[in-house]
Formats: structure tokens, sequence, C-alpha cells
């Protein structure tokens, strides 16, 4: 009987002590994962819109998030979004309910603080004052507007979609005509070597430039890389003098219309990746477009 | 087994007699697995390292303590506490060598050579002992999963620890995780020749 | 007589088979008046009615709406409308390939049928929750199967390949534990981890069901069934030792599967294992007969072979069945 107790009494303790050790080391270094996480999404922001540490953004560039939910009313659906707008000069939120047709239903105003509104909880509890019962919303995905001082310089949007084995997590930056501006691949787990290859500069930077009108017919084509444009996408490996300013122009306006060259092994996967772009660009420009107009018409003070 | 337990020679031990993949043919699976570059051989490592020492030295350090019926329970609490720890570290301030490593850094838990380390040495020797111990043992896999990276991630992508050394790709084969069990099996079998010279040449002297 | 009992519950079960099947495709219907709907090929969907619908009304694009489900205000363009001789199925043609991975809805605006209308309908069209288990299953067994592929389990699958009746041995144990403590990681994770944000606790509780899910299966076949526990009784120690067991919660709690969908994951892994370790113990019985060069006999060999079965297996990549 000792024995028996004995034995539960070091197991336990130990157990706590293990449990202690885990939660300090939890509470610790949950703090820096969000902040690293956060910076990480910074970073790649910025650098799709060409900033990097020799070629600092300048600090009136700002990032302003807008959310997308939808919103579900019965057996009708409509879409909410929340953009941040200007009130009496300070930063708060209005959130738009639009029916399917892209018609404002109504426009509330949520009491927001910008830091708060990055917690997705914070948000729903915002949204849950004004959405009573029965109606429900959902959380469906969100975009970027940079602006540079009252210019508008891009949109970050941030997408998933299949690819050949898993999903592949991206950045897309358009500028304001949608064209592509840059194309970052955040996560995949595509064969290492042969679908892996889509993060390599000279697969994903075949996108930039691309402009809104190539966009919906762009296809993969099965023919080698030309070594010009080649050179011309590993943009890292760039040397002074390897590239006149005519000669990057000329290559610039040569590939500008041309298709997505497949990645030698792995054309499902360069085809999944085109596709998902392909689909990300069209929903985003159909309601950006859609949304720009209720703001314009309903002279919401948007802060972007 | 070492007779004369010095530092020096235990550290040697698991480096090449008992080193970990060659020999002992334990922990297999990251060998296999995530060895295509040499970073990723360096990074789980250096996690297997920490989690081999941390243990070792938390059981040396409380063997009087344990019961003997709930010994095994109790090194495999030891272990899942510093996998859970590098897990939560590796994850906070290195996102990117976190993310390559996957599932593998969660699995160490249950890796053999580790409880096998505790078993057979911690729980007999001192602190300081089952530190050089469970350094030398963290390592011998250390070193196998860079030399394997080597081989990999020079014949693969022609590259070393991301540096361009080659400018070119011999065999894209090797890049291929499916390719670690060719690579083991030949320097297993490297290691088994060596062996096999090193007899014959005894035998002769003798 | 027992072979009349046997046939008996084949066929019932067969039954309970179809009529799962056959259920599985109407879930989403929530008009009487709608008998089916499922994708057809990449491009299309098919709707079948209960009765016939007038032509006129059949064959008109703006009487349909389809989009995605979780992008509503996004319309996905009808190129063409076929409507059968019996004129109870339609087949709605798009100008661009569904993704059938969502599910898509259908609402179809005041149907006319024999020039009555019958209200307004909204179906789910959505692949066949069955045939999601089954590629689950068939995923985690060879797709993705967990010691070729995923380079997982490398220890006691090396360890326990040398003979035929030893490799079904541990297969079918590893089987069952897996199946065992899976199920009860995702119940713990489900419902005390994750609501307590408890996550980083995985680790240790996993490895803790584990051994319990052991001790309990040792246990049991003990007093149950001696001579089975004779047979399988020393694989379990080697169970603990077997990553595949520890990544299977762990995938488990990353992607949010629901009970079914685990038990499909955690079958397909153990069945995956005993696959694999059959295929291996085959060859590795013969090659006690080759000549093999002396350095490579043994593990070295063992392990160029596992290369040859993993270059094998990756040609099922990405392979989708349903």
């Amino acid at each position: 009987m000792r024995e028996i107790l004995r034995i539960t009494i070091g197991l336990t303790v130990s157990c706590l002590i293990a449990a202690l050790v885990m939660g300090a080391v939890f509470t610790i270094t949950d703090k820096a994962k969000k902040h690293n996480e956060y910076m990480n999404v910074q970073q790649t922001m910025l650098g799709l819109l060409g900033y990097s540490k020799s070629h600092p953004a300048p600090s009136e560039l700002k990032f302003e998030t807008i959310y997308r939910y939808i919103v579900a009313e019965g057996q009708t659906r409509y879409l909410g979004y929340l953009v941040p707008v200007k009130k009496n000069g300070k930063e708060n939120y209005a959130f738009l309910l639009l029916d399917l047709e892209g018609k404002l239903k109504k426009l509330y105003s949520v009491d927001m603080r910008p830091e708060a509104a990055i917690e997705a909880s914070e948000r729903e509890k915002a949204l849950h004052e004004i959405l009573k019962p029965p109606r429900k919303f959902n959380y469906a995905d969100s975009f970027i507007i940079a602006v540079l001082g009252r210019q508008r310089v891009a949109y970050l949007i941030p997408g998933e979609f299949p690819g050949f084995k898993t999903f592949v997590r991206v950045m897309l930056a358009l500028d304001p005509s949608f064209t592509i501006k840059g194309l970052e691949i955040m996560e995949q787990e595509e064969d290492p070597g042969l679908g892996g290859e889509i993060v390599q500069e000279y697969f994903k930077n075949q996108f930039v430039d691309k402009p809104f009108k190539k966009i919906a017919s762009l296809k993969v084509i099965k023919k080698p890389l030309p070594s010009e444009y080649r050179k011309y996408l590993e943009r890292k490996k760039w040397k002074k003098g390897m590239f006149t300013r005519e000669q990057i122009e000329e290559i610039r306006k040569k590939y500008r219309s041309a298709d997505i060259y497949a990645l030698t092994g792995a054309t499902i996967s360069s085809r999944a990746v085109t596709n998902g772009v392909k689909n990300m660009v069209k929903k985003f420009a159909y309601r950006e477009k859609m949304l720009e107009r209720v703001i314009a018409e309903e002279n919401i003070q948007a802060a972007f | 087994m070492a007779t004369t337990k010095t530092p020096s020679r235990l550290v040697l031990n698991g480096l090449l007699n008992e080193n970990p993949i060659f020999r002992l043919a334990l922990s297999m699976c990251p060998a296999v697995g995530i060895s295509t570059t040499v970073m990723n051989g360096l990074m789980l490592g250096t996690a297997v390292l920490f989690v081999q020492v941390c243990s070792s030295c938390t059981i040396a350090a409380i063997k009087n303590y344990i019961h003997p019926r709930i010994r095994i329970p109790t090194y495999t609490l030891t272990i899942a506490t510093w996998v859970t720890v590098i897990d939560l570290v590796l994850s906070a301030y290195a996102p990117e060598a976190y993310k390559a490593m996957g599932i593998f850094i969660k699995l160490i838990v249950a890796f053999a050579i580790i409880t096998m380390r505790l078993e057979v040495f911690a729980c007999k020797n001192t602190v300081a002992m089952s530190f050089w111990d469970g350094l030398g043992m963290g390592l011998g896999f250390m070193f196998g999963m860079v030399t394997l990276g080597f081989i990999r991630e020079l014949l693969g992508m022609g590259t070393l620890l991301g540096h361009n050394v080659l400018g070119f790709r011999p065999l894209l084969f090797f890049a291929l995780p499916l390719a670690g069990f060719f690579c083991v099996g030949f320097m297993m079998a490297i290691f088994n020749y060596v062996e096999l010279v090193f007899n014959r040449r005894k035998k002769r002297r003798g | 007589m027992a072979r009349l009992r046997r046939i008996t519950y084949l066929t019932l079960g067969f039954l309970l088979l179809a009529y799962l099947l056959v259920f599985s495709g109407c879930a989403g219907s929530q008009n009487r008046f709608i008998k089916k709907t499922s994708f057809r090929g990449t491009h299309s969907i098919l709707i079948t009615f209960a009765g016939p619908v007038d032509e006129e009304w059949a064959t008109k694009a703006s009487n349909y709406r389809v989009y995605e489900k979780p992008d509503p205000d996004i319309v996905l363009k009808i190129s063409t409308i076929e409507l059968s001789t019996n004129r109870q199925t339609v087949i709605l043609h798009f100008e661009e390939p569904l993704n059938q991975n969502q599910p898509h809805m259908v609402t179809m605006r005041g149907i006319m049928t024999e020039g009555k209308s019958v209200g307004t309908a909204i179906v789910k069209v959505r692949k066949l929750y069955l045939g999601y288990l089954f590629s689950i299953l068939i995923g985690a067994m060879l797709v993705q199967n967990f010691v070729f592929t995923k380079y997982l389990g490398l220890c006691v699958f090396f360890g326990t390949s040398q003979k035929r009746s030893t490799a079904v041995g541990m297969g079918v144990t590893f089987t069952i534990v897996i199946v065992a403590s899976a199920m009860m990681s995702w119940f713990l994770y489900q419902f005390f981890l994750k609501p307590f944000h408890l996550d980083f606790l995985q680790i240790i509780v996993f490895i803790g069901l584990v051994s319990l899910s052991v001790q309990a299966v040792d246990t049991i076949l003990r007093k149950v069934n001696p001579m089975l526990f004779k047979a399988f009784g020393v694989y379990l120690v080697l169970v603990i030792a077997n990553c595949i067991i520890l990544a299977v919660p762990l995938i488990l709690a990353d992607n949010e599967y629901n009970a079914a969908e685990s038990l499909m994951l955690a079958l397909g892994a153990g069945l995956g294992f005993l696959i694999a370790l059959f295929l291996m113990s085959s060859v590795r019985e013969r090659l006690e007969l080759a000549n093999v060069p002396p350095t490579y006999r043994g593990l070295p060999i063992a392990f160029v072979v596992a290369g040859l079965f993993a270059l094998a297996f990756l040609g099922f990549s990405g392979m989708s069945i349903f």
C-alpha cells in the first residue's frame, strides 16, 4: 500500500514540475512568437512592394486592412466589409452590409481601435454588437491596401489554393490597376526539388508585370525558359552592369504578355499556382470594384 | 562501451563507435526524411543534442528519487517536457527552420536513442558523466545528419548551406526526400567497409 | 446453414452501404422536387428532378444561380444547359472548371413543372462524403504512405521486416493500437486541450495516451485471448517506439479532422504500415538467398530496397480518387 502511495506521489510531483516548466516556457515564448509572425508578414508585404533593408520604406507608408465577412440571415446571404474610416480625424471602423448584387443594405459604424482590430476575437466581439441573432456571420478573408500619403500604392491579398499535394499559401501584390506587382509563396508542401521549386525567383517572378487583361487568359506552357528571361527573373543574383536600363525595359516588354513557363518535372504544380493566382485576382478585382463604388456612392470617409 | 570514462572518450564513443545513425541504426526517420540540406541537419542535430543533454542531466540528477517501477514513464515525461520546450522555443524564434523540420521536431520524443541512453547510462552515472555522454550522442547524431546533408545538398542542389558551390546540379535525384534511403544505405556500407578493413589489418598484425 | 447466414449478412451490409451512398448524395437538397445533385466531369453539374420540368424554364440560364459556398457574391457563368429527353435531368455546363473541393450552391428560381410553379429551391452540390472518407483512407495507405513517403517509423520498420510472419504480426498489432490511441487523442484534443488553450501539452498528452493504450491492449489481450497474446504480445512494446503512432495524433490535431475522418486516417496509417512491412519482408526473405557483397549485408541493402520501394510509391504522388 505504501509502495503505491509513493509511486502516486512521485508521479504527481514529476507531472506537476513538468507542467510548470512547460507552462513557463509557453508564456515566455507565446508573445515572441506572435510578434515574430506579425513582423514576418510585415516584412513580406514590404518586400513585395520593392522595399528592402538597403531601400527602406518611407515612414508615411501605411497598411489598411479590410476584413470581409459572410452574413447569413435565414436563406439569404450578405457580404459584410469591415473598413477602416477616418472619423473626426481619428481612425475608426465602418461595417458595410452589401447584398449579393453589390447594393448597400445598411451602414454601421463600429467603435474599435486599429490595434484592437488585429485580433480576430476583438473584431468578433464588436460585430456581435451590431449583428444580433438570428443573423450569423463568418469571417471570410481580408486584404490590405498600402497607402503612401494620400496615394494608393498597392493591394496586398493573402490567399490559399490547392497545389499538387496539399495547400499553397501565397501573398499577392497588385497595383491600383490590378497589374501584378509581386508574388510570394508563404507556405507549401510540394515535393522538394520538383514542385517545391515554385518558391524560386525564376518561377514566381514570372507573374510580375502581368497586366489585368492578360491574367484572365494566363496559361502554362511547356517550353524551356529562355536564358535571358531567367537571368532577368533572378533578381537576387543581379550584379552591377549585368543589364543596362534599356535592356531591362526591353526584356520586360517582351515577356509582359507571355504565358507562364512550366517548371521542369512539375507542370501540375505550376498550373495549380497559375490558376490559383488567376482566380484570386479575378475575385479580388470584382469585389474591389464593387466596394469602391459603394464607398464613393455613400461618401464614406475611408482611411485609404 | 568505453571502459575508462573520460569525457573525451565518452564524446568520441558517441561520435564514432556508437554513432546513433550509422552504427546503432536508431532514429532513422529524420536521417532519411529531412537530411536534404546541411542546415536542416544542423538544426535538428542541435535540437536533439539539447534534448539528449538536458534529459540525461535531469535523470542523472534525480535518479535516486525515481521509484524503479515508474522508471520508464518518468523518462518519457522528462523527454516530452524538454521536447516541448525546444518545440516552443524554435517555433517562436526560428519559424523558418521550424517549418522546414515540420513534424520531426515533435517526434524527437519517440526517438529510441534518447530513451536508450537514459536507461543504459544516465540512470547509473553522475550528472557530469551523463552530460558528456549526452553530448557525445547528440554530436554523433548531428555528425550523421550533417554528413548526409552535405552529400545530398552538394549532389542534389549543387549548393552548401544555401551558397552556390558547383554552379550546376549534378544529380537532382539526391534532393528528393526518398534519396535518403540510398544515402543512408551507402553510408552504412562505407562504415561496414572501414570496419572490415580495420579488422583484417588487425588480424594480419596479430 | 452457416453459408446462408453469411450471404444474408453480406447482402445486408451491401444494402446499408448502398443506402448510405444514395443518402449522402442528396443530403443537400432542401426542396422536395429535387431528387439528386452531383458533379459531372470537371465542368458540369447534374440535377435530377422528381418530375418532368418545362423546357422553356429549364433551358433559361437566368433561372439558375450557382456559386461556391464561401463566395456567394461570385456567380459562376453557365455556358450551356442540357435537358434530357424525359425532361427530368438537367446538366449545367460551365465556362470554367469547377473547384470540386468546395461545396457549390445552386439556386433555382420558380421551378416550372407542367405549367405550374413549385417554388424556389436552393441545393448544395458536393462530392460524396463517403468518397471523401475513402480518399482519406487510401491517401494515408498508399498516396501518403507513412513509411515510404513520409519516412516515419523506420526503426521498427527495419527491425521487424526480416520475416513475413513477424511483419504481419507487427502490422496487425500496430493497426489495432494506432486506431485506439488516435481516437482517444482526437477526443482529448478536441474536447480538453483545444477549448482550454492547452495546445502546448500536445506532445506529453499524446505520448501518455499511446503508453496507456498499449498497456490497455496488453491487459485485455492477456485476459481475453491468451493464444493471441502469445502471438502478438511481443510486438506491443515495439509499438511505442514507432513514431507513426505519435505522428497521426499530431496530424489530426493540425488538420482539425472530425471523428470519422480521424478514424479513416488512423486506419489508413495502420494498414499502410502493414502493407509496407509485408512488401519489405517478402523482398528481404528472398534477399537472404541472394549474393550480396559483405559490406552491404543486412541493413545497408535493406535501405537500398526501401529506397526502391519509395521510388515506386512516388508514382502515387498527387493521385486523387473521387
